[in-house]
Parts: structure tokens; C-alpha cells; sequence
């Protein structure tokens, strides 16, 4: 279903790299590979998986799981934890833990508690454990600074070299617009995935671009890294993959 | 033990139906072509942004729809402006076509199409004459009703509805569930009559108030912070938990939050209930009304609150903004207030610009823009037939049709004009903006 699009950003292996990136370009949605990660990660035995839902409800991700053909209830509270900072927002009003300092911890460092605590608890009974947090922009929406988001994404690039087997990825919508920030946190890992919309325009075909940058070595004076670029089509059950140039207009 | 069980189908939310491509519980946004759009209607827990064109004409109609159609589905309403009078606009309502009305329209309207060319008849080309015409218009499905706007709605109909309404002032619901009514509509109790009455003039006065307040406040700043307080007259408004003054800069935004949680909060919009739901629709957000030093931070929080709070239970909004006055005052965050909606469509109307007399366009009122459709709930987003459209506002109804151009125009030089008015051409240009240095540039693929 979609182990295409997984199979070109490199991300279809059972060990990942430490920091994955996304960078979402306005007007383009790029959720649909968190739903493709999220199902390769639960299909894994004993991988443990911690979803931090910004962007979308949990909902989202279970009905966009069942159209790729996983069920993630039958992983929650096992291999899969959530911490739905919507869901939350929406139950608590005004009086939620994400509106109100309290404690005097800020929006990121209560945030990056959370995932610590989930972190205790669930990463020595895994193999493998990862985390993917679906939006960074939300943070921005929800009163965190510039500063802010990038200390999180730093301690969070620090929770993937202290845990062996421990995989981060984040994603960050609208990226042209937070671009100093998208590059600061895509420079903590080696892996960056960018969604850009065509410019052309929009054809029926072929959704967007999937633009994926892999530093192989980086050494001391120069820097080795692949980039592939592909073209993406998502589907109402799964997710196409194409190389440009293969696709063309019908006449 | 038995393996046989009884198939227990649960009841629908009324005006809810399930889309027979995404399987997602969708309710009509009251315009049927919109609908059609759409993909048969808005998903529940979607927001929807409609950005006004310059005069808000149109953006009003579609909000009106909206308003409608909720009231007919007896579903529960939410209405909150502070550049309209909510009360004032409800009452503006259009009526609702009987099945028999509907289908005289369509007739009607079948007839108009033949009648030309059963006159002139086709005598080269005389074989098109069997084939159907072409019905540009989007073609609505069974879900929703039809409005004429040229009526306003029966206030009777009104009073039965289950509405409240934010001015920034107060908070004024009139609630009755006609359900539980025994009572038919012409026979109305005396007593409710009573406090329809005051409703009405609740609404006047704050009709009054709020031209006082306009006069007096002059050229003043619109962040009024101090003379605003939540009254909550026959309602359940009451409030539960106290807002941050460090939440949001200007208050207002944190009242209406509270008002519309308050409201969703409800254990009939529970999503496992699927008793009722909630139609939440917000006239004028951003306008400069709501300008103060802090406008972008605070609207982006309370529009990100606002996307949790709705997409948590039975509920659908829509939401109109000046995304023209937005984009002078900070043009960064008309992508971001896009990125949390779910579904973003612009009217750009013609009025005022030199296209309403163009040859080309004179069928319509205005282009209609598709800026964003999330894929909610599912993987793949539904994707009409095609971006480029444009709409007409008729004597009774909003149409949204496909931009057909005439085959020829009739200056000799209609290709240059044509290209003047619409543009180099591209792909699908209606539901992206393309940056000037990217037009030039070579297709993806």
C-alpha cells in the first residue's frame, strides 16, 4: 500500500536513522506519509511507537491507517502510544495542561516531558522505539517562539543519540515561510524530506514532489549526501510513486 | 449462545448521510452546487473558510446557505460577528423550495435551455440536435435542500430553531427543541411568543447599541476591552472555567472560544452519541474589527483552538474572513491561516473590476478559487471535475458552475483579449498561486 513511497525515502528499513525530517510547503499536504511511517513502524514486532498528534486527531491517523490496511487500535496502549494534544485541548477548554504555564514549564518543555515520561515507560520492553510528531507549526500557532521549537527539536535530537534504536521524526508545514527554522531542525538528523507542490500547477495525475536528501558522510571538510526526487500521487488506498519524466500528459 | 445477532443500524444525524466514496459522515453546506464540490458536502469536524470577495456579497449568501440549512435539519446553530448583526442576519434567511417548487425550477430552467435551439435548429451540424445539452452546472446530489433568495425564511420556522448568537457583546440563544414540542408550528404557545418577542427586541436594541457605540467610539481603536461583557440572556452560557488574560491579547477571541466550547460540549454532539450537530458558523473573522497590536498571534491560536474543538465532536463551521485585508496587514498569514482550515475557497468577484463588463465573463458574477481540500479522516482528498470555476448569483439562487468561456468572442481580436483577462494559461491555476518566477518555468513531468 505504501511501501513505495516508504521504499523511496529510504524509510522501509527496520533500524531508521536517528532524526527524520519533513518540510511541508504551504499548500501542500504532506500527512499522508506520517500514516504510511506510522503503519510500517506498528508492523514491526515489538517496535515501540509514540504518535504526538498536532496537525490531526488520532481519528485521522486510525481511518487513514484502515485505507492503507492496519488498524492502529489493535497496537494503542501496546506498541502505540498517542498524546493528542487536540483531543486534549478539546476536552479541557482553557483549563488544558497545552494553553496554561503551569508549573512554569512552557508549551515545548511540557511537551518534550510527556515524550520522556512515555519514553520511561515504554522503551525498555522494544526493540526499536519511535517517535513522530505531526506538526511543529502548531507549536508557533500555540504561542512557542522560534527559539522555543528549535531547543525542542534539539532535545529531542539529544533523546536519539542517548536511547540506541530510538528514531525521531518530525514534520513542519508551511516550511517556506519558517524556513530558518525548517533548516535548523532538518541540520539535526541526516535524512530531510521535502513535500513541494508542483509548479507548474496541478495536474490530475500527480499530487506533488518528494524531494529526499540523505547525508551519507560528513566529513571534515566536505559533505557527501544524495538527493532524489520523485513524484507522488496519493490515493484513496494507497500511494503512488513516480519517476519524473514517467508520467505524461494523455492526449 | 447463539451466533445469530440482530443487526442494530444506528439512527444518522439528521441532515448527515455517509459518503458513498470516503465513508465519511458529510452534511450539506445548504448551496447544492457547493455540495457537489465538495464531494457530496462537508465532513463533520471540517472547517471550512470561505474568503470574501471585496464587497462581501457573496460570502454572506453562502453563509446564509449555511444558516439555512441548518435550521431546516433542525440541527443546533452557532452564529458569531462582530461586523453583522448575527440576530439581524437570521432573520435574512432564505426560504426554503417545497420538492414540487424544485422540480418546476428545474423544468423551468430545462425549458429555457431547448427553447433557443429548437428555434434556430442545427442544419450543417445536425446530428448534435439528439445529443443531451451540456448542464454546466455542478450537479447536486440528494442531500440538503434548495433556497430561494429572493424570500426571506418563515419566522416562525426561526423561532423553532435551536440558535445562538455572539456579537461580542452578549451571547443570545433562543433554544427550543421543536422535537419534544407537542405543539404544532402555527399554534405556538403564547409564552414562547412572549420570548421571541423579547429576542427581537433584544436584537434591535443591540442593533441600537451598536450604532452608539460606533458614534461614540469615533475614530478610536477597535480593541475595546473594557465594556465588554458575556451576558447570557435564556441560555446556558454560563461560564465554566475562567480564561487566561495571558491567553489571548485581545478578549474577545477567548469569549468566543469559551461561547463555542460551551456549546460543543454538549453530550448530544458527543461523536458517539450522533444525536445532534452543531452548525458553528463565524461572518467577518479578522476583519478590522479585530485588529489590535497582537491580531496575527491571536487569530492563529484561536483558529488552532477553534480546529481541535471542532474536529472533537459532531460539528461543522464555517468561517468567512477578509483574506484580501489580511493579506495587506501580513501577507504570511494567509498560508497559515489556510493550513488550518480544512477546506479554503476564495470568491473573486467581478464588481468593481473591469471584467464585469468583459464579453467573456458576462454570464458570470465571479470566479471561484479552490485554494485547499483536506484530506480528513481519510487518505485521498475528493477532487472535482475541474479547479477552474466561477459562479453566478441569480435573482433566487447562488450557482457555482465550470468557467466556460464563449466559443468565440466577437472583437477581432479575441485571443489577445482573452489572454488579457484570464492570464497565461496553466494548469489548473485556480487552486494554487503560482509565484510569478515560478509561471515561466517548465512542467514537473
Amino acid at each position: 500500500m505504501a511501501a513505495s513511497v516508504l521504499l523511496a525515502c529510504g524509510l522501509n528499513e527496520q533500524k531508521l536513522p536517528g532524526f527524520v525530517h519533513i518540510s511541508e510547503e504551504s499548500n501542500v499536504d504532506g500527512s499522508f506519509l506520517i500514516s504510511c511511517i506510522l503503519g510500517q513502524r506498528l508492523r514491526i514486532s515489538n517496535a515501540g511507537t509514540l504518535l504526538v498528534c498536532l496537525q490531526h486527531h488520532y481519528q485521522h491517523y486510525f481511518n487513514a491507517g484502515m485505507r492503507l490496511g492496519y488498524n492502529c487500535n489493535i497496537f494503542l496502549g501496546k506498541t502505540l502510544n498517542v498524546i493528542d494534544v487536540l483531543s486534549d485541548m478539546a476536552n479541557e477548554g482553557f483549563d488544558s495542561k497545552w494553553l496554561k504555564t503551569a508549573d512554569g514549564l512552557t508549551l515545548t518543555e511540557q511537551l518534550i516531558e510527556d515524550i520522556r515520561a512515555q519514553l520511561a515507560s515504554n522503551y525498555s520492553n522494544r526493540n526499536s522505539y519511535t517517535i513522530l510528531i505531526d506538526n511543529l507549526s502548531i507549536l508557533f500557532n500555540l504561542g512557542a517562539s522560534k527559539v522555543q521549537v528549535q531547543q525542542f527539536c534539539q532535545s529531542l535530537a539529544a533523546l536519539a543519540k542517548e536511547y540506541e534504536n530510538l528514531t525521531v521524526i518530525t514534520k513542519l508545514s508551511n516550511s517556506d515561510i519558517h524556513q530558518l527554522t525548517d533548516n535548523n531542525v532538518a541540520k539535526l538528523g541526516n535524512v530531510r524530506i521535502q513535500v513541494l507542490r508542483l509548479k507548474s500547477g496541478v495536474f490530475r495525475e500527480v499530487d506533488g514532489k518528494l524531494l529526499i536528501e540523505r547525508v551519507l558522510d560528513e566529513g571534515s571538510y566536505a559533505c557527501e549526501e544524495t538527493r532524489k526526487e520523485v513524484l507522488y500521487k496519493v490515493n484513496d488506498r494507497n500511494v503512488k510513486i513516480f519517476n519524473p519524466g514517467e508520467v505524461g500528459v494523455k492526449v | 449462545m447463539r451466533s445469530f445477532r440482530n443487526r442494530t443500524v444506528q439512527k444518522p444525524i439528521r441532515g448527515t448521510r455517509t459518503s458513498p466514496h470516503t465513508a465519511q459522515v458529510i452534511t450539506s453546506s445548504g448551496n447544492p452546487s457547493l455540495d457537489t464540490i465538495l464531494g457530496g458536502g462537508l465532513p463533520i469536524g471540517s472547517i471550512f473558510l470561505c474568503e470574501e470577495d471585496r464587497f462581501v456579497t457573496h460570502a454572506k449568501v453562502l453563509a446564509k446557505y449555511f444558516l439555512a440549512e441548518g435550521v431546516l435539519s433542525k440541527q443546533k446553530i452557532f452564529l458569531g460577528s462582530l461586523d453583522d448583526l448575527p440576530a439581524e442576519m437570521l432573520r435574512r434567511l432564505p426560504r426554503p423550495l417545497t420538492d414540487v417548487e424544485v422540480e418546476v425550477e428545474q423544468r423551468e430552467e430545462q425549458e429555457a435551455q431547448s427553447e433557443p435551439l429548437d428555434k434556430n435548429g442545427l442544419r450543417i451540424a445536425w446530428r448534435y440536435n439528439d445529443l443531451p445539452l451540456v448542464n454546466s452546472e455542478q450537479a447536486p446530489t440528494k442531500i440538503g435542500h434548495h433556497f430561494n433568495l429572493m424570500e426571506h425564511m418563515d419566522p416562525k420556522k426561526l423561532y423553532y430553531a435551536n440558535t445562538t448568537v455572539w456579537d461580542g457583546y452578549k451571547t443570545i440563544g433562543v433554544q427550543e427543541d421543536i422535537s419534544s414540542s407537542s405543539t404544532s408550528v402555527n399554534e405556538a404557545p403564547k409564552e414562547m411568543q412572549e420570548i421571541w418577542d423579547g429576542f427581537i427586541q433584544s436584537v434591535e436594541a443591540l442593533a441600537d447599541g451598536e450604532n452608539n457605540n460606533e458614534q461614540s467610539e469615533g475614530t478610536a481603536s477597535n480593541t475595546n476591552t473594557t465594556n465588554t461583557t458575556t451576558t447570557t440572556t435564556t441560555t446556558d452560557t454560563q461560564s465554566s472555567s475562567v480564561i487566561d488574560p495571558n491567553m489571548f491579547h485581545n478578549s474577545r477571541y477567548g469569549r468566543l472560544l469559551q461561547d463555542i466550547q460551551q456549546l460543543l460540549r454538549d453530550k448530544s454532539f458527543n461523536p458517539g452519541a450522533k444525536k445532534n450537530l452543531c452548525r458553528v458558523c463565524l461572518t467577518s473573522l479578522g476583519s478590522p474589527l479585530w485588529y489590535d497590536e497582537h491580531f496575527g498571534e491571536d487569530l492563529l491560536k484561536f483558529l488552532t483552538i477553534l480546529m481541535a474543538s471542532v474536529r472533537s465532536c459532531n460539528s461543522v463551521c464555517f468561517i468567512t474572513m477578509p483574506m484580501h485585508l489580511i493579506a495587506k496587514y501580513d501577507t504570511t498569514l494567509v498560508p497559515k491561516i489556510r493550513q488550518l482550515v480544512d477546506y479554503a475557497v476564495e470568491l473573486e468577484s467581478f464588481a468593481g473590476s473591469d471584467r464585469e463588463t468583459h464579453p467573456a465573463f458576462k454570464e458570470y458574477s465571479g470566479l471561484l478559487h479552490l485554494h485547499k481540500m483536506t484530506a480528513l479522516n481519510t487518505l485521498a482528498v475528493h477532487m472535482p471535475e475541474t479547479t477552474d470555476l466561477a459562479f453566478k448569483l441569480r435573482r433566487k439562487k447562488f450557482v457555482i458552475e465550470k468557467l466556460h468561456l464563449p466559443p468565440e468572442l466577437q472583437e477581432s481580436s479575441s485571443s489577445t483579449a482573452s489572454n488579457d483577462i484570464m492570464g497565461p494559461a496553466k494548469c489548473g491555476g485556480n487552486v494554487l498561486p503560482i509565484n510569478s518566477n515560478q509561471a515561466s518555468a517548465s512542467l514537473d513531468f
